[in-house]
């Protein structure tokens, strides 16, 4: 088989990427109220399930997610959410890529374990809040001392990164499933897959 | 020149419809040739043959199914039937551009010829514009446009109609004229034959995958209207059709329309305004009119859709203010892929149902011939059966105003009579249909009454009788012409 | 408003940046804006680069826009510089925070509005080539950019029936999976399609052949790129400097 990626190949991808920064973008919506910021990790992957098991049927060759991944990521970057998206959105994407290609495209197993890799770009867009956090308060410390600082700091503390991860991997998890039930339901009795 | 010799085909499912077998042809350099014939009969598969989409044939020596499919774009224009699929770039200048960007021409020659092509084809106001503003007929214009942009010696045309009104139908054909002008051998697959009566040099009749007959022209011109009849073909001469349906009779009563306003946000379209609008009830109502006369937005207000409508309908001693119309007008879209949304035929029915009951949605199902198909899922069904399940819904619904956004663009003659015969069932259950159309034939087969939009208003309201059916084709012979000059001069 | 990302008609501006100084302009923001200091010289290196997206939306013609960023930035500058230190307790950590986002963000999310809102999807594309971007980068961000307005022209025809029908929230308030599935599922179905179709009409036109494309778009660089791209290097030069203590 071609291993290169054909005009036809691209414009799935161009497609499926339309499709699911739409979708990010309904899950980002309610990410704009702060405390549901948190849940975007979770929301993310499993609003965006079935679209994206539908583009994996469309996936033979390495590649594709990838490129899906570095586009997604120079938009979120050109629409001003900062420059760590880059390095997720790349990042997540190539691995996530090198696990599906691992079981073929074909892999039950390695397509779940690949979908959360692959969501975990958006911790990426809220990346920023870390890295500003400790920039942030060392400067705070000079200002202020350091009691006050620790109450603050006690307050956005380094569990939630964790607690995020675990929310990607519910969500992922989640979401696959309802993606690939909607396959079998509508998609393969339609005959589109 | 094309040769075609001893060609099978089928696909990949094994499937009937589109198959060719055995086909042998030869297009000399400079012909235009119809391919005429009814659905699934082979023709759209043979335009894929020959713009290379399925690699297996002959042209000046090179065999082009070992041409890629590049190499191929350079021999071969190919326009499609959906003007909303067949675009890549979101406006106009770039698309034109395309074709000869991928070609790797150099950029001055490639605005030179975008430049000769634009004068061509006197698409000037077209120009610099976001093509999902333009309409079907001007997608279409900017289609072939950019695939003459290119320069091939020979243009496919696979359906190029289907969804157009008169006046842009008027515009393609003269397209096509200039191509043949300037010695291009063009194929064009069609259902509408009346626009290609005068420019086709032969006609290829197909039928199961085999070229039945090849007519010259005047052959064709020959042929009476029973005898196209016969061939499943669409009429050629658009004056020779007569009212073709048993007389309905209206359930009494009628629908009032005191006043119907709506404005748009953006200017484009004109603003709909209906006063003292009364159509009987239980009619068949053909609603006809240029694209962009208000046809749309006056089917979009009257079932409710549009919220900021203002106007009431008064109906059997109800008033339905917008809110109310939602609830008890049904549409069938255009594309009926838009409503479609449970797993199986049956769920689709009973989705429509305000109390769920089987017996009666299978009743509803044998009544329009659904019953075998109803554990499918709807998508996997053809267009046809699609619109089918649709309507089934809209009978289980049971609204009283059923509204027919185009039913029958790009249908053959088979199809087209089994929509008319679906329209008079729904008619005889005592419902009242608005058909948007601009299939002249639909209209004769099953409309009683006929409305007609210009400007945003009615400017014809009478009952489709003899001398209301010369009116209705007396405006479809003339749309073309009409339209065009009125462009020129706003131009 | 027709929903899509970049534009699509020609844009009058009196101030006209070629693409690749937009999205230099914007890296640079992005990396400073997102440290945020709040004191020291680098405060002031900010305090310019903020101005520079109003400045950009108030030449193109975004007047209220331009405004409201300008109020909103004042207020956060305000906020971190005073009130910062003069409040306490919740008050307190609710204003840090807040400034804080928003002081980091906004600048860059006015910055991608200003983007998006005056560069053509051609002059984008153009711009991508130009950077030789690869093929597989540039055809998959074409079709995406040709996408949105098809998935908004799509789900309002859905969104239509879906109400014609009754099927609305009120009546599936106790089964949101089958809205999300009855609202998701005919559109992935008709995006499939309308793609499968754009695939052999770009086919039969000549996409994804060996030969280098050309593209007639024309982009180039002016006195205001030379202008706006010293700008941020100086900025960014300046900051480097300052968070390495040379300055």
């Amino acid at each position: 088989m071609d291993n290169k990626l054909n005009a036809k190949d691209l414009i799935n991808v161009g497609l499926f990427t339309a499709i699911y920064f739409v979708l990010f973008f309904v899950a980002g919506m309610i990410g704009y109220i702060p405390f549901f910021m948190l849940l975007l990790p979770f929301l993310l992957p499993l609003i965006t399930g079935i679209p994206f098991m539908l583009f994996l049927t469309k996936v033979k060759k390495f590649g594709m997610v990838t490129i899906m991944g570095i586009i997604i990521s120079l938009l979120m970057f050109a629409t001003g959410h900062g420059w760590p998206v880059l390095v997720t959105g790349i990042g997540c994407a190539l691995i996530a890529d090198l696990i599906f290609k691992s079981g073929e495209y074909k892999s039950w197993k390695k397509t779940v374990i690949g979908f959360c890799v692959f969501s975990g770009w958006c911790i990426g867009a809220m990346l920023p809040m870390w890295i500003m956090r400790d920039a942030y308060f060392e400067q705070m410390r000079a200002g202020y001392g350091n009691e006050y600082t620790d109450t603050l700091m006690g307050l956005m503390t380094n569990w939630v990164f964790p607690i995020l991860i675990v929310l990607l991997i519910i969500g992922g998890i989640i979401g696959a499933n309802i993606g690939r039930a909607s396959l079998k339901k509508h998609f393969q009795r339609a005959g589109i897959v | 020149m094309i040769t075609l010799s001893n060609v099978s085909f089928s696909y990949e499912q094994g499937e009937q419809e589109g198959c060719l077998r055995d086909v042998s042809l030869t297009i000399q350099a400079g012909e235009v040739i119809l391919l005429c014939g009814e659905s699934g009969c082979g023709k759209t598969t043979l335009t894929r043959l020959i713009n290379g989409l399925i690699p297996h044939y002959y042209e000046d020596g090179k065999e082009i199914s070992q041409l890629p499919l590049y190499e191929t774009a350079k021999l071969v224009g190919s326009v499609f039937q959906n003007p909303r699929s067949q675009f890549f770039n979101v406006d106009t200048t770039s698309e034109l551009a395309f074709g000869a960007e991928n070609l790797g021409y150099p950029v001055t020659e490639i605005e030179q010829r975008v430049a000769q092509t634009i004068s061509e084809f006197q698409i000037e106001p077209l120009m610099e514009r976001n093509i999902f503003r333009l309409s079907g007929g001007e997608k279409q214009k900017i289609a072939c446009a950019s695939v003459a942009v290119c320069t091939p010696p020979v243009f496919v045309l696979d359906e190029p109609t289907s969804n157009l009104d008169a006046a842009a139908i008027d515009e393609i054909r003269r397209l096509i004229g200039i191509w043949k002008s300037q010695g291009k051998t063009v194929v064009v697959a069609e259902h509408r034959l009346h626009f290609l009566r005068d420019l086709a040099d032969r006609a290829v009749y197909m039928r199961q995958g085999r070229i039945e007959r090849i007519f010259s022209v005047q052959e064709l011109k020959a042929l009476s209207q029973p005898q196209l009849e016969q061939m499943g073909l669409r009429p050629l001469w658009l004056e020779n059709l007569t009212i073709n349906r048993d007389p309905v009779h209206g359930t009494g009563g009628s629908l009032d329309l005191p006043r119907l306003f709506f404005s748009h946000d953006h200017r484009e379209t004109p603003t709909l305004d209906v006063k003292d609008l009364n159509v009987p009830a239980g009619a068949v109502i053909a609603v006809i009119g240029h694209n962009g006369a208000g046809k749309s937005t006056f089917a979009r207000c009257l079932c409710g859709l549009e919220k900021r409508a203002k106007g009431a309908l008064q109906f059997h001693a109800s008033v339905m203010n917008a809110k109310q119309r939602l609830k008890n007008c049904y549409m069938v879209m255009q594309d009926v892929n838009h409503q479609l949304f449970t797993e199986s035929v049956l769920d689709e029915v009973l989705l429509s149902m305000a109390e769920k009951d089987e017996t009666k949605a299978e009743k509803i199902l044998e009544s329009l011939d659904l019953s075998h198909l109803k554990t499918l899922h709807p998508m996997s069904l053809s267009g046809g059966q699609k619109q089918r399940v649709a309507i089934a819904a809209a009978i289980a619904s049971e609204r009283e105003i059923i509204i027919l956004d185009e039913p029958t663009s790009g249908l053959d003659l088979r199809h087209m009579r089994e929509v008319a015969q679906n329209l008079r069932r729904l008619a005889k259950m005592g419902k009242t249909l608005f058909v948007i159309t601009h299939d002249p034939e639909l209209i004769l087969s099953c409309c009683t009454h006929l409305i007609q939009f210009e400007n945003g208003k009615v400017v014809l309201n009478e009952a489709l009788d003899a001398r209301g059916a010369e009116k209705m084709l007396h405006y479809f012979l003339d749309a073309g012409k009409k339209r065009a000059e009125y462009t020129e001069e706003t131009i | 408003m027709q929903a899509q990302l970049f534009q699509s008609a020609p844009i009058n501006t009196s101030l006209r940046l070629d693409p690749r100084t937009k999205l230099l302009m914007m890296f640079i923001l992005s990396v400073i804006m997102i440290n945020g200091d709040i004191r020291g010289k680098a405060v002031y290196i900010r305090l310019v680069l903020a101005v520079i997206p109003f400045i950009l939306l108030l030449f193109s013609g975004r007047i209220k826009a331009s405004l409201f960023y300008a109020a909103l930035y004042a207020a956060v500058w305000f906020a971190e510089a005073f009130l910062v230190y003069t409040t306490s307790g919740a008050a307190n950590i609710l204003i840090v925070m807040l400034a804080g986002m928003v002081g980091r963000f906004i600048p860059c999310a006015v910055m991608g509005y200003y983007l998006m809102t005056t560069t053509r999807v051609s002059e984008f594309v153009a711009a991508m080539e130009q950077i030789h971007m690869p093929r597989a980068i540039i055809i998959p961000l074409s079709v995406m950019f040709r996408f949105f307005p098809t998935i908004a022209e799509e789900s309002r025809a859905i969104n239509d029936a879906m109400r014609m029908r009754g099927i609305g929230i009120n009546s599936l308030s106790k089964n949101p999976v089958a809205l999300f599935e009855y609202r998701l599922i005919p559109l992935l179905m008709s995006i499939v399609k309308i793609g499968g179709e754009l695939s052999a009409a770009a086919l039969t036109r000549g996409l994804g052949g060996p030969v280098k494309r050309t593209n007639i778009c024309k982009i180039g660089f002016g006195v205001w790129d030379f202008c706006m791209a010293a700008v941020m290097i100086a900025a960014l030069a300046a900051y480097v400097l300052i968070q390495r203590g040379t300055l």
